[in-house]
């Protein structure tokens, strides 16, 4: 093909291509809703512990706490809801040729990575994701930190089973070359 | 001779002077301005301790060297492709290198090197940082055999005789040759903002280390000071300013020529052969299909003169401190034409990239950044003005840069752009160096489009394109038009078998 006629001959074909943003995204386990309010418990917790020790202990700080409760209380909040609105915007989805990966508290972001481009996959369990059987996956691109998908809050036997049609595939890309996970 | 490297072999026993020296050196530069204060601050007879010191420094670097040398042993397993290096004084380390992943190979050869009449080998690898393997000493013939040996991966298994690749690549005539005229333009134009930073690096260092001096001597600091601020008088300043100036220029000049003297670019088969340098000539031979982002640059001044930057930037991993690494992967080219540039394009991109559909930003693109660089800081400083009288004769310098800056931000507007075709990406971008960055839908890792809420209804959105050699960011686009872009790379990654490197 020429290439002075290369755009523009493709837009026929590109209103047929599959379109990325229409896929119906899976959304995250809702038990990983309770894990993130058990990190934020437990950050907030340790916060406001030592904020309660400064006011208790140091005199001179002590009739600020007028305005420190309410704002470290404010903060919280904020950030429960905050939190609350990323993970309803959570969502991913695997399809034969990609993992789409969407997220963001406030700008949406949707990131995709070809199947043909992955490098390694990682699967994570926490502590607390084990009590509620989740898991995080991990999926690495050449592209560095910023061209890489983590998906949390996955059921762990689905994040399993993804894991292993993801390595299925690499395996199918990869049949003549050697090649493994790098 | 063994020319096929295929059974364990150590490096040249050279390499022991040369390591020795290096260690030595690095241990005398990390510790010089110590000595520098120990020299001063001695009576006579304990300088004899010193220079006993000194002598032990460079004996145990030596002992060290040998000890290397004795266990650093390297060779090329040709039914597993793979270049094993076995170091290491007390514990054992075995570096083992697939072919396949090898970016570039550099035959280096300092001051040092160049007496002795031995060569410096380097492996870059996409590998994690540290990776890499560097053969301190290796005599010429060996190092471009092994240099050919590690690249032709192909003709390894053929097994051609190794003379072969030695006429080649003596034979190879280059196509693009820098002279040093053109160098002097370039030095003239271009980098200034890397000599500030030596420049910045430089006068840091001096001050920090003349400042311990000082404390050293017990120096009445203040008694320097007055007379410095009672030597700078406008004029003085001025002067001050001018010479800072031509020392920026000099030093920029001097830095063009030490790194690119005679630059030199020849093709070989399936790479490119890049030599440069004054005093240490520097060779490095890399595949096209490694390079990830091709890019050209030029300013107003080069425009004038019809030359160019170019850089090809290849794969770095790891999350290693940015711009070092970067700096190592990437291979600039300065001053070329632009018929030469299309040459070279050509030559890694397999045809010269043309500008396909242009698309361009939103107005909005202008909105934050003149937000924050511009109306934040000014009318912080307005507030400023008007309660501290100090303040307020410097009102016009905030109206200059308010109107410089609305400037700026409007011409990077009108030249943040990204034209699509087939085969390539181009994003320019850019104020004052204009830049093309130029990627194979191939050579994308995987993309990222994002959206503010408040943009949704305008249909506003942001691209990034990851590749392994950075990223490819185009703002404020229309997200519709986007997300169609995206499909349709999407399309060509993952229909086409296309490797990425």
């Amino acid at each position: 093909m020429s290439s002075d006629t290369s755009f523009t001959n493709e837009t026929v074909d590109l209103d047929h291509l599959p379109k990325y943003e229409e896929i119906l995204l899976k959304q995250p386990h809702p038990d990983y809703w309770k894990i993130i309010c058990i990190n934020l418990s437990v950050f907030f917790g340790l916060m406001g512990i030592g904020l309660g020790s400064i006011l208790f202990f140091v005199d001179e700080v002590r009739p600020n706490a007028i305005w420190i409760v309410p704002l470290y209380f404010t903060v919280v909040i904020i950030f429960f809801l905050l939190f609350r609105l990323s993970f309803k915007k959570r969502g991913y989805a695997v399809r034969t040729h990609d993992v789409i990966y969407k997220s963001g508290i406030i700008a949406e972001s949707t990131t995709i990575v070809p199947l043909n481009r992955i490098q390694h996959i990682e699967l994570n369990e926490g502590i607390f994701s084990r009590i509620y059987k989740l898991g995080s996956l991990q999926v690495f691109t050449a592209g560095g930190q910023s061209g890489h998908i983590h998906i949390s809050g996955i059921a762990i036997e689905e994040a399993k089973s993804i894991r292993d049609l993801l390595l299925k595939k690499l395996d199918l890309l990869e049949n003549p070359a050697t090649e493994t996970e790098a | 001779m063994e020319n096929d490297f295929s059974k364990p072999q150590r490096e040249s026993a050279f390499g022991i002077i040369i390591m020795g020296a290096y260690t030595t050196f690095q241990i005398i530069k990390g510790t010089f301005f110590i000595f520098v204060i120990a020299f001063l601050k001695m009576q006579i007879n304990d300088i004899i301790y010193v220079l006993l010191g000194a002598f032990a420094i460079i004996l145990f670097s030596f002992v060290l060297a040998y000890l290397r040398y004795l266990k650093f042993t390297f060779f090329l397993n040709k039914e597993k492709q793979e270049f094993v290096v076995n170091k290491g004084i007390f514990n054992r380390d075995q570096v083992i290198i697939q072919l396949d992943k090898i970016q570039q190979v550099n035959i280096n050869q300092n001051i040092l090197q160049k007496i002795i009449g031995v060569y410096g080998l380097k492996i870059d690898t996409a590998g994690a940082h540290g990776e890499e393997v560097s053969i301190k000493a290796i005599d010429e013939t060996a190092a471009y055999n092994l240099k050919a040996h590690l690249l032709n991966r192909d003709t390894a298994i053929d097994m051609q005789p190794e003379m072969e690749h030695e006429n080649h690549l003596a034979e190879e005539a280059p196509f693009l040759r820098i002279s040093g005229f053109t160098l002097f333009k370039v030095g003239l134009t271009s980098n200034y903002g890397q000599s500030l930073a030596l420049l910045a690096a430089f006068f840091y260092t001096v001050i920090y280390e003349g400042r311990q001096l000082l404390d050293a001597f017990k120096i009445n600091r203040d008694e320097i000071q007055s007379t410095v601020t009672g030597m700078l008088t406008i004029v003085t300043v001025f002067i001050l300013i001018a010479c800072l100036l031509i020392v920026l220029l000099i030093i920029n000049l001097v830095r063009t020529f030490y790194k690119y003297f005679e630059l030199e670019i020849s093709q070989h088969k399936d790479a490119l052969l890049l030599s440069s340098g004054l005093i240490a000539k520097k060779n490095t031979l890399i595949s096209p299909n490694k390079v990830q982002i091709t890019k050209y640059s030029q300013n107003y001044f080069q425009k004038k003169m019809h030359m160019l930057n170019m850089s090809l930037r290849q794969a770095h991993f790891g999350q290693s401190k940015k711009g070092h690494e970067m700096q190592g992967n990437t291979l600039e080219i300065p001053g070329c034409n632009p018929t030469e540039r299309d040459e070279l394009l050509k030559m890694i991109l397999d045809e010269a990239p043309l500008k396909g559909k242009t698309f361009i930003p939103d107005w909005r693109f202008l909105n934050l950044p003149i937000f924050f660089k511009l109306i934040l800081p000014v009318s912080v400083f307005l507030i400023l003005a008007f309660n501290i009288p100090e303040v307020k004769p410097f009102i016009g310098i905030a109206i200059a840069y308010f109107a410089i800056g609305i400037m700026m931000i409007y011409i990077s507007y009108r030249r943040h752009r990204i034209s699509v075709n087939q085969d390539f990406i181009i994003k320019t971008s850019g104020i004052w160096d204009v830049s093309n960055e130029i990627v194979q839908p191939n050579k994308i890792q995987a993309i990222t489009t994002f959206q503010y809420p408040w943009h949704k209804g305008v249909d506003v959105g942001h691209l990034s394109l990851h590749t392994a050699a950075g990223q490819i960011h185009f703002k404020y686009g229309n997200y519709t038009e986007i997300k169609k872009l995206v499909n349709y790379w999407l399309y060509q990654v993952e229909s086409g078998n296309k490797d990425w490197m």
